[in-house]
C-alpha cells in the first residue's frame, strides 16, 4: 500500500473500520468490524453524531443498531483520534431504508468530525466512468444526473426524471441506452415498459437489453479497444490506452453520427433570440 | 498471432478506482496478462477480444449495418415525444459528452447510473 | 472584414482617450485598412478593447463542486435555450461552462484567466475550458503547497526547484503558478492554518511561508512566464490580517507579483466585531512599490457560492455560518473548500467587506496597477460587474448605497471620505488594458494594429450599469457574438498556454517522488497538447 510522508508505514499506519449488514470476505482486510443491523444506518449514524456532541443516548437505542456502547464510543475515539479520516459509503447506504437520508447523516457526521480532525466522505462508485458521467454532466448543465431538457434548457428532479421512475411510470416513448445494462437490473415494471417502447442500445456485447431492443449496435469496449478519458470516484481524470483491435466503432463515433444525423432534421425548437437578462438577485 | 505488445500505465475502467498501473500484454486481438490488476480487473481486460463475436448491428431481430442502425435510430429519438439518453457509466467522457448533446438536441430525458 | 466608424473609442494601452477613430480588421486582427466587407456604424458610442478577468473560477473540481451543491440557484436563474448551433445552458451563482461564456461575451469579456488549478485537476480544468465558448482562456497551476517544491525549497535546492516547477507547468499546459495560502493550505492536512510569514509550516523543520513566497516569486521571474506569480496570500479574511499582507508584500520587493483579490486581505481589528477597513494603509504601501499589480475582488450584497483552495478558511465559513459546506481534498498539495454565502448589507463584517473592495479600486491611484475582479463566484458573480462600474463612477449612487449600511461602521471605513470618480478611460483600463498586460498577453486589452479584434462598442448612456451590461456589440477576433444583448455567433475560444524548458534530467528526478507522492502514475500526468483547445503558446523571456 502507499506510503508517505504522513503515513511512512503505509498500511500499518492506518485503519480500516468496516461497516456491513453480514460478515463478508472484507472483514479479512479490515481492522475493526461493525455488523449494523439491516434497516438501521440512519440511527446508527444519527447515534454517533449525538454521542459526538456529548448528547445523553439510551444503550436500548444502541442496542437497537446492532452495536454495544463500547463499539460506538471506540469507533468515535479512533475517527477523533486519526489524521485523516475518510467515510467511503456505497449502494448499501444509498439504497436502503432511508436513501439519500442516510448519505446525508453520513455526509453531515463527516463534517461534524472536522471539529476534531480532518474528516471527509467519499461514495464508493460501482462502474467504471459513472464519475465522469455526474462530472460531466454538471458542467454541461449544472446537474449531476435527473435531468430534462424539455423545455430547452437542463431542469432537475430526481424522482421525476431519474430513470426508473420514468420508466416505471410509462413516461419515456423511446430509450437510448449506453454503457449500462438496465434490462437485468432494474425492476421488471421498468423492463417491461423498455420492451414495449422503441430502446436502442449500444454496448459491446449483446445484453440483456439488447435482447429486449428495437436498436443493438456492437461498439468497441472503452478503456480496452476504444481510447479517451475516465474519471475516478475522486473525480481525477485518466488516459485510457486501447490494448486491442475492435472491429467494432467506439460508442463516442456512433453517438455523433446519430447527433449528425438528428442535426439534419427540422429543429423542434426552431430560431429564437437569446437575450442576456439581468439576473434576479435576492 | 501477431507478437505480443506490452502497454504500461494501462488505465482500467472495471470500478470507480480506475487503477492507471496496469500492464497488459496484448497480441492486439486478445489480452494475455493483466498485471497489478485485481481479480475484478483481470477478468475484466482478459474477457474482451478483438473478435467478431456479434453482428454490427441488430434492428428489429435482423442484422444490418451501423450506417442502417444509426439512421434508425436518429428516426426514433426525433419522432418520440419524450426520449430518454440513459447509461453512461461503461464508456468514455468522449462518449458521455455526445450524449449529452443528443438529449439537449432531442429536447429529452438525460440519466445515468446514478439516481439508482 | 469588417470597418467600425465613428464611434469614441478608449484604447488606454495606445493612449487613445475617446477620440473618433475609425477600426479595421481583417483575419480577426487589427490592421491599417480594409477594402470591403461589413461596415457598422458606431456614430456617437463608445469603443472598448475586449474585458479581460485577470481572476475568475470558471472551471474545474472547485466550481464544478459548487454547480452540484447549488441546484436551488439553478432553478431560478436565466436559463439559456439551446438553438441548433448553441447548447443550452445555466446561469447563476456557478453557471455552467456553455452558460459561462455567453455570460462574459455578454458583457463584452473576451478573454479570462481561471485563477486555480490543482496539479491533479489539470486534465479536468482543461476539458472545462475547451467547452465555454466564445472567449480566449488561460490556467495557473496551484503550487505553493507542492511537498516535492517546498522540501527543495527548505532544502535550498532552487534550482532544481525551478526545473520542476517548469515541468508542472509544462505539463500542465498551464499558463502561469497560482500560490493559494503558501504553506496554510499543506498546514491543513494536520488541521492548522500559517497565517504570519516568519512561523515555520506544520511538516517542516525551517521552512515559512515566506520562504516559499519570496522563492516562488524568484523562481516564475526566472522562467520568464508573461504572468508573474499569482498570489493569494496567507490569512485571507481574518480581522486584523492587514499585517500579514503588508509583511507578505515585503517578501515580494524586487520581484513582479499580482495579488489577487487584496479586499479580503485588507482588514484591521483584533475580532469580527472590531473588523475595519485598512484599504488606506494598504493602498499606501501599495502605491509606493509598482512592482506589484492586484485586483479588487470585490464584495457585492446578495448571494453567492465561496470556492478556495483555502480549505482552513472555509472551515470557519462553514461553522460561522451553519449553512452547507462541501470539503475537497486533491492529493498532495491542495483541496478546496465550498461555502454558499449571502453577503448583507445589515451584517457589519460584509459591510466592511463591501467598502474595503470600492476603496482599494478607489485609493490606488494607477488604474494600471488595480483590476476590476470579484473574484467569481467568492465576492459576487462576475457579471455583476457593471454594478461596480457604476459605484467606481458614480459618487453619489455609492452615498446612496452607503446609506443602507449600519451607521457603527462609518468609522470603520474609509469610503465616504472618497470623492473619486472613475473615467470611462479609466475603467477602460481596469477592465481591459491593465488586466490584459499584467496578464503579457500583448494581443488582448488593446486597439493597436496587430492585436486581436475583439472590441466591445456601447451606447452611451447615463445608467452606466445598463451601458456595461448591455453591449450594442460585443465582437470577439472580428466576428459578432453579441448584438443588442442577443447572442449571435458562439466560436470556440482558444487557450494560453506556456511550454517553459527544463533540463532533461528532471523527469528522473521526479518521477520516483511524483509516484511516491501521488496515485496517479507519472506516464499519465502530463495534459497532451491535442486536449488543448486551440493551444496558442507565449514566449516565456527571463525577468532580470
Amino acid at each position: 500500500m502507499q506510503k508517505s510522508k504522513h503515513l511512512p508505514a503505509g498500511r500499518k499506519d492506518r485503519t480500516m473500520v468496516l461497516v456491513d449488514i453480514r460478515e463478508t470476505k472484507s472483514v479479512k482486510a479490515s481492522d475493526v468490524f461493525l455488523q449494523v443491523r439491516p434497516g438501521k444506518d440512519f440511527e446508527l449514524i444519527t447515534l454517533l453524531r449525538a454521542m459526538l456532541r456529548e448528547q445523553k443516548v439510551t444503550d436500548d437505542q444502541i442496542a437497537e443498531t446492532g452495536l454495544t456502547r463500547e463499539q460506538c464510543v471506540d469507533f468515535l475515539d479512533r475517527a477523533k483520534a486519526a489524521k485523516f479520516g475518510v467515510f467511503f459509503f456505497g449502494m448499501g447506504l444509498s439504497m436502503t431504508r432511508g436513501k439519500h437520508m442516510n448519505s446525508a447523516a453520513l455526509l453531515t457526521l463527516a463534517a461534524e468530525l472536522n471539529a476534531f480532525t480532518k474528516f471527509v466522505a467519499m461514495p464508493m462508485r460501482g462502474h467504471g466512468n459513472v464519475t465522469g458521467a455526474d462530472v460531466i454532466m454538471r458542467w454541461q448543465t449544472g446537474y449531476p444526473f435527473g435531468i430534462t431538457f424539455n423545455r430547452g434548457y437542463p431542469r432537475y428532479n430526481p424522482g421525476e426524471f431519474s430513470t426508473v421512475d420514468v420508466l416505471v411510470r410509462g413516461d419515456t416513448d423511446c430509450a437510448f441506452i449506453i454503457g449500462a445494462d438496465p434490462g437485468a437490473t432494474m425492476p421488471q415494471p421498468a423492463i417491461d415498459h423498455m420492451a414495449k417502447v422503441p430502446t436502442i442500445v449500444l454496448d459491446p456485447h449483446v445484453t440483456h437489453t439488447s435482447k429486449l431492443a428495437k436498436v443493438h449496435i456492437t461498439t468497441a469496449p472503452a478503456g480496452i479497444a476504444a481510447p479517451g478519458t475516465a474519471y475516478r470516484m475522486d473525480e481525477i481524470p485518466l488516459p485510457l490506452k486501447p490494448a486491442i483491435d475492435s472491429p467494432y466503432p467506439s460508442d463516442e463515433e456512433v453517438v455523433r453520427r446519430i447527433n449528425e444525423a438528428v442535426a439534419q432534421k427540422a429543429d423542434w425548437l426552431g430560431t429564437r433570440p437569446q437575450s442576456i437578462q439581468h439576473q434576479p438577485i435576492s | 498471432m501477431s507478437e505480443l505488445k506490452i502497454i504500461n500505465n494501462a488505465t482500467c475502467t472495471f470500478c470507480g478506482c480506475v487503477c492507471d498501473d496496469i500492464q497488459l500484454h496484448s497480441d492486439g486481438n486478445r489480452i494475455h496478462k493483466a498485471v497489478k490488476a485485481c481479480v475484478l480487473g483481470k477478468a475484466w481486460f482478459l474477457n474482451h477480444t478483438g473478435d467478431k463475436k456479434y453482428p454490427d448491428a441488430i434492428v428489429d431481430g435482423k442484422e444490418t449495418s451501423v450506417e442502417e442502425a444509426i439512421q434508425v435510430s436518429a428516426d426514433l429519438l426525433y419522432d418520440a415525444d419524450m426520449p430518454l439518453v440513459y447509461g453512461m457509466s461503461n464508456t468514455t467522457c468522449e462518449a458521455q459528452k455526445e450524449c449529452v448533446a443528443l438529449a439537449d438536441q432531442l429536447c429529452g430525458l438525460l440519466d445515468s447510473h446514478t439516481s439508482l | 472584414m469588417l470597418r467600425v466608424t465613428g464611434g469614441k473609442v478608449f484604447d488606454p494601452a495606445n493612449g487613445i482617450n475617446g477620440e473618433v477613430r475609425d477600426l479595421c480588421v481583417d483575419q480577426g486582427r487589427f490592421v491599417g485598412s480594409v477594402d470591403g466587407g461589413k461596415t457598422i456604424d458606431a456614430t456617437g458610442m463608445v469603443i472598448f478593447p475586449g474585458g479581460v478577468d485577470v481572476h475568475t473560477h470558471v472551471a474545474g473540481g472547485s466550481i464544478n463542486f459548487a454547480r452540484a451543491m447549488t441546484p436551488e440557484d439553478h432553478r431560478r436563474t436565466q436559463a439559456f435555450i439551446r438553438t441548433k448551433t448553441r447548447r443550452s445552458g445555466i446561469g447563476g451563482m456557478a453557471p455552467t461552462t456553455f452558460a459561462t461564456g455567453y455570460l462574459y461575451a455578454g458583457m463584452g469579456f473576451t478573454t479570462v484567466n481561471e485563477a486555480a488549478v490543482p496539479v491533479l485537476s489539470a486534465r479536468h480544468t482543461h476539458e472545462e475550458l475547451s467547452d465555454i465558448p466564445i472567449v480566449d482562456k488561460s490556467s495557473l497551476v496551484l503550487m505553493a503547497n507542492n511537498e516535492i517544491l517546498l522540501d527543495l525549497i527548505e532544502k535550498g535546492e532552487l534550482e532544481r526547484a525551478k526545473q520542476v516547477l517548469a515541468w508542472y507547468v509544462s505539463s500542465a499546459k498551464a499558463y502561469g503558478v497560482k500560490a493559494v495560502n503558501p504553506g496554510g493550505v499543506a498546514a491543513w492536512k494536520y488541521g492548522n492554518d500559517a497565517k504570519t510569514l516568519t512561523e515555520t509550516i506544520s511538516g517542516y523543520k525551517t521552512l515559512t511561508p515566506g520562504n516559499v513566497v519570496t522563492n516562488l516569486a524568484k523562481l516564475v521571474d526566472e522562467l520568464g512566464f508573461p504572468h508573474p506569480i499569482h498570489l493569494h496570500c496567507n490569512n485571507l479574511g481574518a480581522p486584523g490580517n492587514i499585517s500579514t499582507t503588508i509583511e507578505t508584500m515585503k517578501h515580494l520587493e524586487g520581484h513582479r507579483a499580482h495579488l489577487a483579490h487584496l479586499q479580503y486581505h485588507a482588514y484591521g481589528g483584533d475580532d469580527w466585531t472590531t473588523m475595519r477597513s485598512e484599504a488606506a494603509q494598504l493602498a499606501e504601501y501599495f502605491n509606493a512599490h509598482p512592482n506589484m499589480t492586484t485586483d479588487a475582488g470585490a464584495v457585492l450584497f446578495g448571494d453567492t457560492v465561496t470556492i478556495t483552495a483555502d480549505g482552513p478558511w472555509q472551515h470557519l465559513l462553514y461553522k460561522l455560518t451553519g449553512r452547507k459546506w462541501g470539503n475537497l481534498d486533491v492529493e498532495n498539495e491542495t483541496g478546496c473548500g465550498i461555502v454558499p454565502y449571502t453577503y448583507k448589507p445589515s451584517n457589519l463584517v460584509n459591510a466592511v467587506q463591501w467598502a474595503v473592495g470600492l476603496e482599494l479600486l478607489l485609493l490606488i491611484d494607477d488604474p494600471w496597477r488595480v483590476f476590476l475582479s470579484t473574484d467569481h463566484p467568492n465576492g459576487a458573480c462576475f457579471w455583476r460587474y457593471p454594478e461596480i462600474v457604476k459605484l467606481l463612477m458614480c459618487a453619489d449612487f455609492r452615498n446612496e448605497c452607503m446609506r443602507k449600511l449600519p451607521v457603527s461602521i462609518m468609522n470603520k471605513i474609509t469610503l465616504p471620505e472618497i470623492t473619486r470618480e472613475y473615467t470611462l478611460y479609466e475603467i477602460a483600463t481596469i477592465m481591459s488594458a491593465g488586466p490584459a498586460r499584467a496578464l503579457g498577453l500583448k494581443q488582448k486589452g488593446n486597439l493597436g494594429i496587430g492585436a486581436d479584434a475583439d472590441i466591445v462598442i456601447y451606447n452611451q448612456e447615463d445608467d452606466v450599469e445598463h451601458m456595461f451590461g448591455h453591449p450594442r456589440y460585443v465582437i470577439k477576433g472580428g466576428e459578432v457574438v453579441i448584438e443588442e444583448g442577443e447572442i449571435r455567433e458562439t466560436p470556440d475560444g482558444r487557450e494560453f498556454i506556456v511550454q517553459p524548458k527544463y533540463e532533461s534530467d528532471t523527469e528522473a528526478f521526479l518521477q520516483p517522488l511524483f509516484e511516491e507522492l501521488y496515485t496517479m502514475q507519472f506516464e499519465n500526468y502530463p495534459v497532451e497538447m491535442e486536449r488543448i483547445e486551440h493551444p496558442d503558446i507565449q514566449e516565456c523571456v527571463p525577468v532580470e
